[in-house]
């Protein structure tokens, strides 16, 4: 399904963000992508879909290299890749439900967009989404009236609106408690299972990633340094990935023992 | 604390804001000279003073009482001002946009932004009585040079302010937007909009009570409305007309400051 290859992002003279990146997704599970801060998690989403521009190297989806589409053609490629952001970026002035129908504007003309008027079953959809992520008594209600896990269920349910082919989640539980983190998490398992698409996502915590993701990949200085599954998360691993000092700089891991590894690890 | 007790006192004094005291001094002095030769400049006829003064109180008293006996050319004069306002603000606030979309770095190409700012530039350059005189002289006499000379003060205003709000949006829910893939004009739609509409709803309040003052000066130029009217009275030395006249415009501008401000203080 998709085919990163060598995938390369200079943003200036010094150390690529991103360095000879390989990676095949052709699953519908969630792959967690960790790493410390800095280390190319979110340019290698962001390049997937251009919002930024890779600098060499191939990004193919379905046999077919977004790196080299223009225009329309591109367009019409974003608009089956389904994006979660870290900081929800819903439309806050907007409705619930315009916020989940904005999936739909690669799809619709610019009339429909601008009068609201979205086909019968686009709007079918938001509801039987809005529903599903138990959001569907607030289609009204402005979206930044709602609480941090609340925007984020809309900021699910508006990537799968695309009807995507795959979903890049950039960080979409840092800006939420441990609670409300693990139900994005499931939403995000669960759908992922129920529409079979492929989930991308980038998490600093290591054990959201231990729990939610079938497949992970360990990010470094722009370049992979595992591919593997969750049970591949030793210690040596982690130490190997954020390096100890960065991990535990004040050593409280050390004191609390295997109760220090259960509360997650901030990258 | 120890060592307080030991030394003299540490004195502290606030630093210079200039460091070098030859530029510090050299400018105290250039300030001065320049109050000097301003004052001495300055051509205060003192004869032409006196003479003024009774001049004034004889047109003050010709004004007093303000004649309202000709209210229908007054009444005509600034239905004409309001309509020209209201016309060149609908307009303004059109071509405002588009114009702000174009002059907004951060969604407008290069070349697109360089035009949008040429436009705003070239709009704000000029006082809307000297656009007046110009639009007087390519269109005639009458309301349309004042429609278009305001239509040209709002884009100007309205259009550099709305592409200030365009390029402080929230760059989050554009990319949000841009990565459903929607095409520029639905990103504009949903992306853009609805971050600057308080906005440029409050601006075109504003805009709209600002060409209301502007359309009583620009018929002095020519362009129609009660402006007109007034610098006809003037010239007839009607003076109790015309401060019947400046009394109305007083008015209408009170009033539409009460609505306007009344108006913008509920949106926020």
């Amino acid at each position: 399904m998709l085919k990163v290859t060598k995938l390369t992002k200079l943003y200036g003279p010094g150390r690529p963000a991103l360095q000879d990146f390989d990676l095949v997704i052709d699953e519908p599970v969630v792959t967690a992508i960790i790493g410390p801060s800095g280390a190319g998690k979110s340019t290698l989403l962001r390049c997937i879909n251009r919002l930024v521009e890779p600098t060499s190297g191939s990004v193919e989806l379905d046999g077919v290299d977004i790196t080299q589409l223009k225009g329309k053609a591109l367009r019409d490629m974003r608009r089956r890749i389904g994006m979660i952001f870290q900081s929800f970026n819903l439309i806050d002035r907007l409705t619930v439900m315009e916020n989940v129908l904005s999936g739909r504007l690669g799809y619709v003309s610019f009339w429909q967009a601008m009068t609201r008027r979205f086909p019968q079953e686009d709007i079918d959809r938001a509801y039987y989404l809005l529903e599903r992520v138990g959001l569907a008594h607030y289609v009204n209600k402005r979206a930044d009236a709602l609480s941090g896990g609340e925007r984020q269920r809309v900021g699910v349910a508006r990537a799968l609106m695309q009807d995507p082919k795959i979903i890049l989640a950039d960080e979409p539980t840092a800006s939420l408690d441990p609670k409300t983190s693990i139900q994005i998490m499931e939403f995000l398992e669960e759908l992922s299972e129920e529409f079979s698409i492929p989930v991308l996502v980038n998490l600093h915590n290591v054990e959201l990633a231990r729990r939610y993701s079938r497949r992970v990949v360990g990010l470094k200085a722009g370049r992979k340094i595992l591919d593997g599954t969750p049970e591949d998360l030793t210690e040596d691993m982690l130490d190997t990935i954020y390096g100890t000092a960065d991990r535990d700089p004040e050593g409280v891991l050390a004191l609390q023992g295997p109760a220090g590894a259960q509360a997650g690890v901030a990258g | 604390m120890a060592q307080a007790a030991t030394s003299t006192p540490r004195r502290w004094q606030k630093p210079p804001a200039i460091k070098s005291p030859w530029v510090r001094y050299g400018l105290i002095a250039a300030v001065i000279a320049y109050g000097y030769w301003a004052f001495t400049f300055m051509p205060v006829n003192w004869d032409r003073v006196a003479q003024g003064l009774p001049r004034a109180m004889r047109i003050l008293n010709t004004a007093w009482p303000p004649d309202f006996s000709r209210w229908q050319l007054l009444y005509s004069g600034i239905l004409e001002s309001i309509q020209m306002a209201l016309v060149a603000s609908l307009f303004g606030l059109l071509l405002s946009v588009v114009v702000a979309i174009m002059a907004a770095r951060n969604i407008a190409p290069a070349f697109i932004y360089a035009i949008g700012r040429a436009i705003i530039v070239m709009a704000r350059s000029f006082h809307p009585v000297i656009v007046a005189i110009i639009f007087v002289k390519a269109v005639g006499f009458g309301p349309l040079a004042g429609i278009l000379t305001l239509t040209v003060y709002s884009v100007g205003f309205v259009g550099k302010l709305l592409a200030e709000a365009i390029e402080e949006i929230d760059r989050g829910q554009l990319e949000a937007i841009v990565s459903t893939g929607a095409s520029f004009g639905k990103t504009v739609l949903y992306g853009v909009f609805p971050q600057v509409l308080p906005r440029l709803v409050g601006l075109g309040i504003y805009q709209t009570d600002s060409n209301l003052r502007a359309s009583a000066i620009v018929g002095i130029a020519g362009a129609g409305g009660i402006g007109n009217t007034l610098s006809s009275a003037f010239r007839r030395f009607d003076y109790d007309f015309a401060f019947a006249i400046l009394l109305v415009i007083i008015a209408v501008i009170l009033v539409s400051e009460a609505v306007s401000g009344r108006i913008r203080s509920r949106l926020t």
